[in-house]
C-alpha cells in the first residue's frame, strides 16, 4: 500500500513538472496565428525548419555551447587542486577561504554586472565567448570545488599515503591515480558547470553588446511586434536538449554521494 | 571522519581558483565599493560624496519594503521547496532502472534558460489557451497575475517551486543514497516507526546537505531577478518589487553611484547569511558526530 502511495506521489510530481513543458512542445508543432484572426492553429514542422535554417539561431547555439565548454575547461582544472586541498589538508585560513568561495557562489550577477562590464571592456573580453566563460567561473568554480571535495572525501586517505610511500610525486599521483578514480565526480561537476552556465542570463546579456549573442539572448530577440510563438517554443525545446544529453552521461553518478565536510 | 594533515600546500593548490575568483569576483567587488562613494555622471567625471548614497538608501522606505518582500518570498519558497523536496526524494526508489529516469525527468526545469522560464509560465497561465489558465477559468477562477498582487505572488511562487524543487530533490536524494543499508536493518530490528527512521537516521545524515540546499535556495530566491522580472516587472504597483529587480532596474538606468551603494549593501547581507550558515554547519558538525 505504502509503495503505491510513493509511486502515485512520484507520478503526480513528474506530471506537474511536465505539464508546462507539454504545452511548450505542443505549441512548437503548431502554426502561430494572431489573436484577432479566426484561423485555428494547425500542425506544422515549419517552426523546426525555421530553427535549423536560421543563421542567427545557429550562431547563437554555437556561441552558447562554446562558452559553456570553455567554462568547463576553465573550471575543472582549477577546482580540482583546490578541492583536493580542502579535502585533505587543513591550512591556516581554510575555513575562511571556503566561506569566501561560498559567498561568491551566492552573490547574484546583478551585484557585479556593472564593474564586470567595465573591467572586461578594458581587457577586450566583451562580445567574446571567453569573456562569458570567465564571468561564469564566479559560480561554477565554488560549486565544482564543493562537488569534487565530496567525491575526494569518499576516496580513502590511505590511497594517497601509499602512493606517496611508493614514491609518487603529487602531480604524478594526480594524473595516474586520482583522476581516473574521480572521473564520475568530474562528470558531475561538469554537469553542474553546464547547468549554471547554460541558463544564466545577466552576465550573458551585459557581456555581449553587439556580437557573440548566446541562445538566451536570441530567444529574447525573437520577441517583437508580432511574435512567432511557435518558433519561440521550438527554440525553447531545442535549448533543453544539450542539458538532457549532459545529464544522460552522468545519470548514474549524479546521486552517488554529495556529502559535506568529510562526514 | 577523515583526519586532515596540516599542510601549507593548501594555499598553493587553491591559488589558481583564488586567482580566477579574484578577477571575476574580488576586483569587481572592490570597484563597486569604490563607485559607491562617488556621484558619477560619466565615469571620467565624478565627485566624492562619501556615504551619501548609503544614507539615502537606508532612509528610503522603498528599499526596506523590497527587502521585506524578498525575505517573505524566500521564506515561502523554503517552506514549500524543502519539505516537498525531501518528501519526493524519500519516494524515489533506492536503486534500479527507475532512479536515473526519475531524476532525469524531474531535472528538466533546471536545464531551461532563466529568461525562458517566465515565457513558459505566462503561456501556461493564459486564461484562453494556457493549460493551467484554462483549468482555473474552468473552475470560475479569474486568475489575474497582471493586476492582482496576490495572484502575481502565487504565480511567482508556483513558478519557482516548479523550477527549483528538483535541485532540493537531487541533493536530498544523493545524501540519502549514502546511508548504509545496515542502518535500516538495525532500525527494522528495533521496530522503529517510519517517522523514527526519518528523524533519527535519515535527517541527521542529510542535515549537512540540507543546510547547503537551504543556503542555495534562500540566497537565489532572495536575489531573484531574471524570472521575477519576466513575469510582471515588479508590478502590480511594486507588489513584487524584489531586491534584485530594484537593483537591476537601477543598473539598466546607468545610475552608477546609487546602484553601487545598493550592491555593497546586498553583498553585506549575503556575507552575513553565509556566515550564519557556516556557523550553523560547524555547530551541526561538532554536535552531530555519531
Amino acid at each position: 500500500m505504502k509503495k503505491y502511495l510513493k509511486i502515485a506521489l512520484l507520478i503526480a510530481y513528474i506530471a506537474l513538472v511536465f505539464l508546462p513543458l507539454v504545452q511548450v512542445v505542443q505549441m512548437s508543432f503548431l502554426t502561430t496565428v494572431s489573436a484577432a484572426s479566426s484561423q485555428q492553429p494547425v500542425f506544422t514542422w515549419l517552426n523546426y525548419y525555421h530553427l535549423f535554417t536560421s543563421p542567427t539561431l545557429g550562431a547563437a547555439f554555437f556561441n552558447s555551447i562554446t562558452y559553456v565548454l570553455l567554462n568547463i575547461c576553465l573550471t575543472i582544472p582549477v577546482a580540482l587542486p583546490a578541492a583536493y586541498a580542502f579535502s585533505r589538508y587543513s591550512f591556516i585560513g581554510d575555513k575562511h577561504l571556503f566561506l569566501a568561495f561560498l559567498a561568491f557562489r551566492v552573490t547574484p550577477p546583478v551585484v557585479l554586472a556593472l564593474p564586470m562590464f567595465k573591467i572586461f571592456s578594458l581587457i577586450g573580453l566583451i562580445n567574446t565567448p571567453f569573456g562569458i566563460a570567465l564571468a561564469h567561473c564566479l559560480f561554477t568554480i565554488p560549486v565544482s570545488i564543493w562537488i569534487l571535495e565530496s567525491f575526494i572525501n569518499a576516496i580513502p586517505k590511505q590511497l594517497d599515503e601509499n602512493a606517496f610511500l611508493d614514491g609518487y610525486s603529487l602531480p604524478r599521483f594526480y594524473y595516474e591515480i586520482l583522476l581516473p578514480l574521480l572521473a564520475p565526480g568530474i562528470g558531475v561537476a561538469a554537469f553542474f558547470c553546464f547547468l549554471f552556465s547554460w541558463v544564466e542570463v545577466v552576465f550573458a546579456r551585459i557581456l555581449t553588446v553587439t556580437n557573440g549573442k548566446p541562445i538566451t539572448m536570441a530567444i529574447d530577440a525573437l520577441f517583437g511586434f508580432s511574435t512567432d510563438m511557435g518558433l519561440v517554443m521550438a527554440v525553447i525545446v531545442a535549448s533543453v536538449i544539450p542539458g538532457m544529453v549532459m545529464f544522460y552521461f552522468v545519470r548514474n553518478h549524479i546521486a552517488s554521494g554529495f556529502t559535506i565536510g568529510g562526514q | 571522519m577523515i583526519k586532515k594533515t596540516d599542510h601549507s600546500n593548501g594555499w598553493i593548490l587553491a591559488s589558481p581558483a583564488i586567482l580566477i575568483l579574484s578577477i571575476v569576483g574580488l576586483i569587481p567587488l572592490l570597484t563597486v565599493i569604490n563607485y559607491s562613494f562617488f556621484d558619477i555622471f560619466i565615469l571620467d567625471k565624478r565627485y566624492w560624496i562619501g556615504l551619501e548614497w548609503y544614507q539615502e538608501l537606508m532612509q528610503s522606505p522603498r528599499f526596506w519594503a523590497s527587502l521585506g518582500r524578498s525575505l517573505l518570498f524566500s521564506t515561502c519558497i523554503l517552506a514549500i521547496q524543502l519539505p516537498l523536496g525531501i518528501l519526493i526524494a524519500l519516494a524515489i526508489p533506492k536503486r534500479g532502472i527507475w532512479v536515473p529516469i526519475c531524476l532525469m525527468t524531474m531535472s528538466v526545469p533546471l536545464l531551461i534558460p532563466w529568461n525562458v522560464i517566465p515565457i513558459i509560465w505566462l503561456n501556461y497561465l493564459r486564461l484562453d489557451t494556457g493549460f493551467l489558465g484554462q483549468f482555473l477559468s474552468f473552475f470560475g477562477l479569474d486568475f489575474d497575475w497582471k493586476f492582482n498582487p496576490i495572484h502575481t505572488w502565487l504565480a511567482l511562487i508556483l513558478m519557482d517551486v516548479w523550477h527549483w524543487t528538483s535541485l532540493v530533490i537531487l541533493l536530498a536524494y544523493s545524501s540519502l543514497s549514502t546511508i548504509p543499508t545496515a542502518y535500516y536493518q538495525a532500525a527494522a530490528i528495533d521496530r522503529a516507526s517510519r517517522w523514527q527512521i526519518f528523524r533519527y537516521i535519515e535527517l541527521p545524515k542529510m542535515s549537512g546537505i540540507l543546510l547547503m540546499a537551504i543556503l542555495l535556495r534562500f540566497m537565489d530566491s532572495l536575489m531573484i531577478y531574471t524570472e521575477a522580472f519576466g513575469i510582471n516587472s515588479g508590478g502590480p504597483q511594486n507588489a513584487t518589487l524584489f531586491l534584485g529587480i530594484d537593483l537591476g532596474e537601477q543598473i539598466k538606468a546607468f545610475d552608477y553611484g546609487p546602484s553601487a551603494a545598493r550592491s555593497v549593501i546586498y553583498f553585506i547581507i549575503i556575507l552575513f547569511i553565509v556566515w550564519a550558515f557556516k556557523t550553523a554547519l560547524n555547530h551541526q558538525k561538532s554536535g552531530g558526530t555519531r
